[in-house]
């Protein structure tokens, strides 16, 4: 069978390589994909920070448990975005137990150079856990000597600590790359009073490790006790953050690609078997059972699946190779993380391959048991026109149940609406795939009299062969619009959110200027700038992450902490209900996407935990409307002091006169590493950032837009090839070659005018139903071009994968093909 | 004509009813025949006499509406559709007007194709007699595109008598063919009958192919109206044009009898 399978797709080389193309590239992202996600799934960060330590009692996540609806117990473990934190009084009972020969505290303490070079600040006890060792000099003694690498012992080193400029004399000479105060001195500038960020163990020689990390356990509480091996769970590292995204990634694109192929690889698949009714009813007719023609149709596609991932695996791979070092280069992906080969990924994907290979030849072959075989004495192999009454029911239902969607995602506000848009726009091309014979023959008759006008003797055709070939060009159709549904709504999407996010940030920025600094800002200069005369109001602000559950799941919210006093005067958020005035230490205000999203509603006490763990029941006082601008939650400030990892301000924003430049200029002077900027430059600062993370997605979406282009000119090119015998006869009977040509791009335009206008519908509806939960306009916003690019680019498309290969056809003289098979 | 206890095929109030929108159209209403082993039988008839239909059903790939079909002791009705295909590929050969051939495999390929869709080991001595018979021996390993009309059909042929069929059904098998060429491939199939004893039920509009044959069957609205003995073309030409007049005069009177229309989009 496999041979005979082998022999069949040799025939049909122009079919096979359109099924191979859309295999092979579904391979390659998949691999690409695949990888990111191993990588990030395997990551294991390397002991670094406590590489000398045995144990190390850390906070590294924080665990929601909930019941759902059956009565089980529910648990949603998330990493703390904040870091988490121990009592420090903990280090002592440690130390009391038999067989602990050191235990030691490690704070994290933010720390710029002079020149802007961050810096991790620790306290002199923990360099054993490290080891840091001494090179020269000695371990600082009094409160302003440091110990660090690259310096001379005796010089004094400026250093910003906690945002503040101070001077230290350098004690002595360390290796690795962190700056060591006195123990006394690390705790009165550690940003959570009282709490540090681990406790590092030595054993005693000769002490079971296992049975000590038990007994720590017990002292612990919810904290965990790591082992040498894990306790780079316990460092904050970049790399950490960075395996998350992969997953994140790879996992929500790989999972739209799979869904992808199974659909492109089902129409191609589907395609080729109904360009061959005449050949599998004849083999039905001398000897194929059912079972056997459909078991060849299966190994076809298994055979052109393998191939394909024989192509596109390593394609793959070298894809993700490059896409690796495009992160890196755009700060996505510290350099030198740790990516994998793929050795899972790259088996994956050519599994996912040939699994949905194979799928769609088993959806294809149960259209083979509806060949008779008496077909193969027929003059021509004739299919049904219509579809069946199946068919109609289904498409009617997935239509409705598209339009509910619709009416859900129009009603629905917020994240709600995302995803119902997005099951909305599936939904809406399933319809189209499932009514497309009923569709294209009513947009045959009503394109008749048009096509007629315009093309004469050649629309006339055009015409006819639509109304009569509505099933066959039903794939042509589908394809079509999902490209243009596709391409129209979510490309755009990712337009209207960063607009909208730069304009909500614009509009609600009372404030004129900003202190902004990388390494965060300390209370002195607040203090300062509200002592400058003509300021009218300070608003400190801190970016954090807070976490809330959500179905039982915890989920990260983006917060920001502000000083309520004068925020009025720096800031409009467009509150909608309640009011920011009454924002105080115990209450909190949430954008309408999130209480929507969530559930919550004005006066409610909600449950949400802080970057760091801490469990707070703020009420909700005030909801507003420019959460994309300013994140979804904001906190009084005085919630989160002690909670965040710098337990610093990251900007601050000034309301006041152009007159008072120039004092707070010298304020900004007074606070190094940090500058006066215009609020144009804040948002600015946004936009850039937001086209950062926006080419991850762009590049992604391009992918799948480009994959579902792909595959419609697949289809397109495969319908061409497959009316040779046809186009010879119209010719045989006296059509010039002209109007052939005329016709097929008459035909064409009829149904790249349906496509065009249901990919559209099903684009506009899909983008305002989600632009309208986003910021309450109706009409999204879609860039001029844009039109012109997916319109265009549709049209080009339609024309270039039909005309070329009936240019092609039509090269070859009418008699050679007449006799040839269809 | 030695014939053995048991024909090759019979086919019993065989009736084919295809549903319409309007009337039902009925293609065959009734029809008895016998073919026994080792003859050449031509059904001859108007277009949408239910010739067509009549080779369908007696070769197992329709089914009749009302009517039984035996091929050997076997009666199909109540065969399921993969033991009618097993049946079809063992036991019947099938010569069809055009494109009878896979155009992916070679000659030798198409030939073999059922005994390999049926895991047989093919007999190769017969093989060699058959495709010796055929004149194909120098051929085996080319594509049918680059066979002539002619030598695409005796290809067809050697594939139908490679398996030792009970009985070979042609369907107008000279229909796109020249009259030499129709000629060289009746003549084999004639020949197919006289040497082997194969049985050949062949469907013709040709007086001059049915003139091959030693018995003619005439079909008309469904029905036969003439069972003879094969009495040379002259006389086959005169027994259709006389019924092509009767039909003239009668046709419509006829259609409004057997409820049927008669024309090309009837039977498929």
């Amino acid at each position: 069978m496999t041979s005979l399978a082998w022999r069949m797709l040799r025939h049909r080389p122009g079919s096979s390589a359109a099924t191979l193309l859309a295999l092979a590239l579904g391979a390659l992202i998949l691999t690409a994909m695949g990888v990111l996600v191993e990588s990030g799934l395997r990551y294991h960060p390397a002991p670094v920070r406590y590489a000398a330590a045995d144990l190390v009692v850390a906070r590294t996540d924080t665990t929601f448990t909930s019941k759902d609806f059956a009565g089980e117990i529910n648990r949603s473990t998330v990493a703390l975005p904040e870091g988490g934190t121990v009592p420090a009084a903990l280090a002592g009972q440690i130390r009391e137990l038999p067989g602990v020969a050191v235990a030691a505290t490690d704070e994290n303490i933010p720390v710029v150079t002079a020149v802007g070079v961050p810096l991790s600040g620790r306290g002199w006890g923990s360099a054993a856990l490290t080891p840091a060792e001494l090179v020269a000099g000695a371990a600082p003694q009094r409160g302003d000597e440091i110990a660090l690498g690259g310096a001379e012992v005796g010089s004094r080193v400026d250093l910003v600590v906690g945002g503040v400029l101070r001077t230290y004399t350098v004690s002595g000479l360390v290796t690795g790359d962190a700056v060591f105060f006195t123990d006394a001195q690390a705790a009165a500038l550690a940003p959570h009073p009282g709490q540090v960020s681990a406790i590092g163990v030595r054993a005693a020689p000769g002490t079971d490790l296992d049975d000590l990390r038990t007994r720590i356990a017990g002292l612990a509480g919810d904290a965990h006790v790591l082992t040498r091996d894990d306790s780079g769970l316990a460092e904050s590292s970049a790399d950490r953050a960075a395996a998350g995204l992969l997953i994140q990634i790879g996992a929500s694109f790989g999972g739209y690609v799979a869904l992808l192929i199974i659909f492109v690889v089902a129409a191609t698949v589907g395609l080729s078997v109904r360009h061959r009714r005449r050949d599998l009813a004849l083999v039905r007719a001398v000897a194929a059972t059912p079972g056997q023609v459909r078991r060849m149709i299966m190994a076809e596609s298994a055979l052109i699946s393998v191939l394909a991932g024989v192509i596109g695996v390593p394609s793959g791979l070298a894809a993700a190779h490059w896409l690796t070092g495009e992160l890196t280069t755009r700060g996505f992906l510290p350099a030198g993380f740790p990516m994998l080969p793929g050795a899972l990924a790259g088996p994956a994907a050519f599994a996912i391959v040939l699994a949905s290979a194979v799928l769609a030849g088993l959806l294809a072959a149960r259209r083979v048991s509806r060949i008779k075989p008496a077909e193969a004495l027929g003059e021509a192999a004739a299919e049904p026109a219509g579809g069946g009454r199946g068919r109609l029911i289904g498409g009617l239902i997935t239509l409705a149940l598209a339009g509910s969607a619709a009416l859900a995602a129009v009603a629905a506000t917020g994240q709600t609406a995302m995803g119902a848009a997005l099951g909305m726009l599936y939904l809406f091309v399933l319809a189209v795939s499932l009514l497309a014979p009923w569709i294209n023959r009513a947009a045959a008759r009503l394109l008749a009299p048009a096509l007629r006008a315009v093309f004469g003797t050649s629309g006339y055709l055009a015409a006819a062969n639509l109304r009569a070939n509505a099933r066959g060009t039903a794939t042509v159709l589908t394809s079509l619009v999902l490209a243009v549904g596709f391409g129209g709504s979510v490309w755009f999407l990712q337009n209207n959110l960063e607009r909208q996010a730069v304009a909500e940030s614009r509009s609600g920025l009372l404030a004129t200027r900003a202190l902004v600094a990388p390494a965060g800002l300390s209370d002195s200069a607040v203090a300062a700038l509200r002592a400058v005369p003509g300021v009218r109001a300070v608003t400190p602000v801190r970016h954090t992450t807070v976490l809330a559950t959500l179905m039982g799941d915890g989920e990260s919210v983006a917060a920001r902490a502000v000083d309520p006093a004068g925020l009025a005067s720096t800031v409009d958020l467009s509150v909608k209900s309640g009011s920011l005035a009454a924002l105080r230490d115990g209450t909190v205000a949430v954008s309408r996407t999130q209480a929507s999203m969530f559930g919550w509603d004005l006066g409610e006490k909600v449950e949400m935990r802080l970057g760091d763990g801490t469990a707070i029941h703020p009420e909700v006082v005030a909801i507003y409307q420019r959460g994309l601008g300013f994140g979804d939650v904001i906190l009084p400030r005085a919630t989160v002091l002690g909670h965040t990892a710098t337990n610093l301000d990251d900007e601050i924003l000034i309301s006041a006169p152009a007159s008072a430049d120039a004092a707070l200029r010298q304020v900004a002077a007074g606070h190094p590493g940090s500058a006066l900027v215009d609020t144009a430059a804040l948002t600015g600062g946004l936009a850039r950032d937001l086209a950062l993370s926006a080419w991850l997605n762009r590049m992604l979406i391009a992918v799948m837009v480009g994959y579902t282009v792909v595959a419609a000119a697949n289809t397109m090119v495969m319908s061409a090839l497959a009316r040779r015998r046809e186009l010879a006869l119209l010719r045989l009977t006296g059509v010039t070659r002209r109007q052939v040509r005329r016709m097929v791009n008459a035909e064409q335009i009829g149904l790249l005018g349906t496509a065009v206008v249901l990919g559209g519908a099903i684009a506009a509806l899909t983008l305002s139903s989600v632009v309208r939960a986003l910021t309450g306009n109706l009409v999204p916003y879609v860039p001029p071009l844009g039109w012109a690019a997916v319109l265009g680019g549709t049209t080009v498309l339609a024309l270039a994968t039909t005309i070329l290969p009936i240019a092609r056809l039509l090269r070859v003289p009418p008699v050679g093909h007449i006799g040839i098979k269809e | 004509m030695m014939v053995q206890h048991e024909p090759a095929v019979r086919v019993e109030g065989l009736t084919r009813i295809y549903p319409a929108d309007g009337e039902p159209v009925r293609a065959l209403a009734g029809v008895d025949a016998v073919f026994a082993r080792g003859t050449f039988t031509a059904v001859m008839g108007p277009s949408g006499s239910g010739k067509s239909t009549l080779l369908q059903a007696a070769a197992g790939l329709d089914r009749p509406t009302q009517g039984s079909v035996w091929i050997g002791g076997t009666e199909l009705s109540k065969l399921s559709e993969t033991k009618l295909t097993e049946l079809r590929r063992g036991r019947i050969g099938f010569v069809f007007q055009a494109f009878n051939l896979i155009g992916a495999l070679t000659v030798e390929e198409n030939i073999l194709l059922p005994l390999r869709l049926a895991g047989t080991r093919p007999d190769q001595v017969w093989l060699n007699q058959v495709i010796g018979r055929v004149g194909l021996t120098d051929r085996l390993r080319h594509r049918p595109s680059a066979l002539s009309g002619g030598q695409q059909q005796r290809v067809a042929i050697a594939r139908a008598l490679a398996s030792r069929p009970d009985v070979i059904f042609c369907d107008e098998p000279t229909g796109a063919l020249d009259t030499n060429t129709a000629a060289e491939v009746l003549a084999l199939l004639r020949g197919v009958v006289d040497e082997h004893g194969q049985t050949v039920v062949m469907v013709t509009h040709d007086p001059v192919a049915a003139s091959y044959a030693d018995r003619v069957i005439v079909l008309a609205d469904g029905r036969i109206v003439h069972d003879m003995p094969q009495p040379g073309a002259d006389r086959i030409a005169e027994h259709l044009a006389a019924l092509g007049r009767r039909r003239a005069v009668t046709g419509a009177v006829t259609s409004a009898v057997t409820g049927s229309v008669t024309g090309e989009g009837v039977v498929r």
